[in-house]
């Protein structure tokens, strides 16, 4: 990890900062997108990036004309490219970053559930309501029959109530434990939660093996319903799923666990407590309101200070995403989209197929060896593609932001075209030196092209890259 | 509802991975001699593409062009026509080609390259013979028709980007009538257009909309030997005819049961049966098309539909011959 005094002082103050919002709230943006986005000014843009309007984007019929195995995706391999084509191309970063980021908390494993149109259908909840009160989005998933089938809750019965949901509702996904295992609730309410949600299940569902998947259902089945007195969490009443969520979302513990796995996934891969304690209290305030606490993370001088750039391991899917967008590559759904996903899933993170319950373990563990390898070469590969239409601006920009660059004004102009960058001094220092051993770049010259590719190329594959 | 001027009568298919069964069926074609020949799409990462030989009742062949780039191979195709010699012709949106095949699946030449210019494409996707046994490629994003001859020398293309008479945006399907004229199913413009031979326009009908006449994004066409217009209605999830004369005369939305290799896969998978049955699916969701994308009628009046998504080939019998159009 970089230290904040490593770093160079970020350049234009306001592109800088912009660069920083869109890398956390979304997956980076172009020197383009950013100049747009300042002409709407911080606050807008965050309320922009907090407010999509949750369509369906012009171009989804020709990702399912051109992908048509994804309009019946039979599996998580089958249904990824859908979402590939989302995260490349969405003009709503938030809306595909807040479901990357549920899909990850509230993780349902494709290698048991097997069924790519469930997956997709959960993503899509994600985005619809992942940015709404916490309490939905518990509801919501409460009534996924993908999540029934994940754990198990189609075998919780009236007579015998499987623990699995109730307890990873509690454990993984609203309260938490600490690091000895120890949570805000006790056995007994895991086994009262088990009992609230007998009856809630996924239908049986059609094979999909000769013809294709068919939509899985939710149902609830009164009659295998345990409606009888619980006691949870202290209070006692004949609950059902439902008032398990709303006790729940009436705790500290819930609202200290949301605000600390939003802090680690939008602000930094190391808490300050002080802070997860004041999105806490946002939580509190706003009825348990993703957006509020988002907004009040983007708007603050913790979120906004230079401390804090850079300082989050890029996750596998950041940094496919993040380099694709920044490229610009693709105007259609290209066959290649469909390849991208295998390139996350090189680096440890398969869309579609969290590795359990627990979702994925982010920060520094994202980074081995080999994962760093594929990390640098996709990037490289990314950067080299001068027939992308992204890498050609920032070509041009560079080359006609002067007759003559010096090795500095080189490095500084690229990191500038690749979408307000910075790097430490330390790699500033060594990418100038590279640069500079073919002296100055004439901008006219034939070689200026390979010139600013080959810089570009080796910023990415500077250590500095891999945080966002 | 009840159908008026068609019977159901079977269903083909079954999803496979190769040999027996389909994978996301995209255009279905007979020969000649009555044979079956089917285009799975697939995705092209699953790498489940080719072309898959029967006859009428299910009695499975072989199979070819399967998932590659060299020649013989397919990677995104989306087309495919037969022509008089029995020659099957299969177009490719990720090569930018068509691909010739004998009969019996050997591969015999391709040609196209990608581009702009006169007689390059740009992701091909329908393909239809004309009287004089040139080939019509439906370029879509080229947002043109172009015709060539069966070796792939240009000819004439028609054809422009937008939604005024006689422009296209996305087209796909195309279909040739007794007199020669082209229709163009615009997918994105969510309407049909006809054309004389030499590409002057002549009318268009439908528009955005899930009401009788109208479509969302139509994808393949057929014309009966009465001059019913079959199209396939995509996001609809039905086949809707015309009549000559452009008036809605029926709508498809699928009748199927179970194919005869889905019946002999169940039969050896109880389990598969069983869990079937559980589901409550049967008989209802099961029988709808999901994504027709084309359509083939025969002399003889067959009407069969590629229903790319539930991986099979759905086939009706028209038994009212419609009035011919004057």
């Amino acid at each position: 990890m970089l230290s904040a005094t490593e770093r160079k002082p970020a350049p234009p103050t306001d592109a800088a900062l912009m660069a920083h919002l869109l890398r956390r709230a979304g997956f980076g943006a172009t020197r383009d997108q950013l100049d747009r986005y300042l002409k709407d000014g911080y606050e807008a843009t965050v309320e922009a990036l907090l407010n999509p309007p949750h369509s369906e984007p012009a171009d989804q019929d020709l990702v399912d004309r051109y992908f048509i195995a994804t309009v019946e995706a039979r599996s998580p391999g089958h249904a990824v490219p859908h979402w590939a084509w989302r995260l490349a191309t969405s003009e709503h970063p938030l809306e595909e970053k807040i479901a990357l980021f549920w899909h990850g908390l509230l993780a349902v494993g494709g290698i048991k559930l097997d069924h790519g149109l469930e997956m997709l259908r959960e993503i899509d909840l994600f985005r619809r309501h992942g940015l709404g009160p916490f309490r939905t989005l518990l509801v919501e998933i409460s009534r996924d029959p993908g999540m029934m089938y994940w754990l198990d809750n189609q075998n919780s019965h009236k007579t015998a109530p499987n623990e699995n949901y109730g307890r990873e509702l509690l454990e993984l996904f609203s309260m938490g434990i600490d690091r000895t295992g120890a949570g805000a609730y006790t056995e007994a309410d895991v086994k009262a939660a088990a009992r609230a949600f007998t009856g809630w299940a996924a239908k049986p569902t059609m094979p999909p093996f000769f013809l294709g998947p068919f939509d899985m259902e939710f149902i609830f089945d009164p009659a295998d319903h345990d409606d009888g007195e619980k006691t949870f969490l202290g209070r006692t009443g004949n609950f059902n799923g439902d008032d398990i969520i709303d006790i729940i979302v009436e705790q500290d513990a819930t609202a200290r666990f949301v605000a600390r796995r939003l802090y680690l996934f939008f602000v930094s891969d190391t808490p300050d407590e002080a802070e997860v304690e004041r999105l806490a209290g946002v939580f509190r305030s706003s009825g348990g309101e993703i957006r509020a606490i988002l907004r009040a993370i983007f708007l603050s001088d913790h979120f906004k200070s230079e401390a804090l750039r850079f300082r989050k391991v890029k996750s596998p899917a950041e940094l496919v995403w993040g380099v694709v967008r920044t490229v610009d590559r693709y105007r259609i759904p290209e066959l290649d989209v469909c390849d991208l996903p295998a390139y996350s899933t090189y680096m440890g993170q398969m869309l579609l197929n969290p590795p359990s319950v627990e979702g994925w373990h982010e920060g520094e563990e994202w980074v081995d060896s080999g994962a760093l390898i594929e990390r640098v070469n996709f990037a490289v590969n990314e950067l080299g593609r001068t027939d992308s239409p992204g890498v050609r601006r920032m070509i041009d920009s560079v080359k006609t932001s002067g007759r003559r660059l010096s090795p500095t004004a080189l490095v500084d102009r690229c990191l500038d075209a690749m979408g307000a960058l910075a790097v430490s001094e330390r790699t500033r220092a060594i990418l100038i030196d590279h640069a500079g051993r073919n002296g100055s770049l004439d901008t006219t010259s034939e070689e200026a092209d390979d010139r600013v590719v080959e810089l570009l190329q080796a910023i990415v594959a500077t250590p500095d890259f891999q945080y966002c | 509802m009840g159908l008026t001027n068609f019977t159901y009568s079977h269903t083909i298919g079954l999803a496979s991975f190769e040999g027996r069964g389909f994978m996301n069926p995209v255009d279905v074609r007979v020969n000649s001699k009555g044979v079956l020949y089917v285009l799975s799409r697939s995705n092209a990462q699953n790498k489940d593409v080719r072309v898959s030989v029967a006859t009428l009742d299910s009695d499975y062949k072989f199979e070819f062009g399967r998932w590659g780039t060299d020649p013989g191979k397919l990677t995104m195709p989306t087309a495919l026509v037969i022509d008089r010699q029995d020659r099957v012709y299969v177009a490719d949106e990720h090569m930018h080609n068509v691909s010739v095949f004998a009969e019996d699946g050997k591969f015999i030449s391709r040609w196209g390259e990608p581009g702009t210019g006169p007689g390059k494409l740009n992701r091909p996707a329908g393909l239809a013979f004309d009287s004089h046994g040139d080939l019509l490629v439906v370029d879509h994003l080229n947002a043109r028709v172009q015709k060539f001859t069966p070796e792939g020398a240009f000819i004439s293309s028609f054809g422009e980007f937008g939604s005024a008479a006689g422009q296209f945006n996305y087209p796909w399907g195309i279909a040739l009538d007794n007199a020669g004229d082209i229709w163009i199913a615009d997918w994105r413009n969510d309407r049909v257009q006809k054309f004389r031979p030499d590409g002057e326009f002549v009318a268009a009908f439908g528009r955005t909309g899930s009401k009788p006449g109208e479509f969302r994004r139509p994808s393949g066409l057929a014309i009966d030997d009465g001059g019913d217009i079959y199209v396939a209605d995509w996001q609809n999830d039905r086949v809707q005819v015309f009549t000559p004369q452009m008036k809605p005369r029926e709508v498809l939305n699928g009748d199927a049961t179970l194919s005869k290799w889905c019946e002999e896969f169940l039969a050896v998978n109880p389990e598969q049966r069983d869990q079937r049955i559980a589901s409550g699916i049967p008989g209802h969701e099961e029988r709808f098309f999901w994504r027709p994308s084309a359509i083939c009628t025969t002399s003889d009046g067959l009407v069969m539909v590629a229903d790319s998504c539930r991986h099979r080939i759905q086939i009706y019998r028209r038994v009212r011959v419609p009035v011919t159009a004057p």
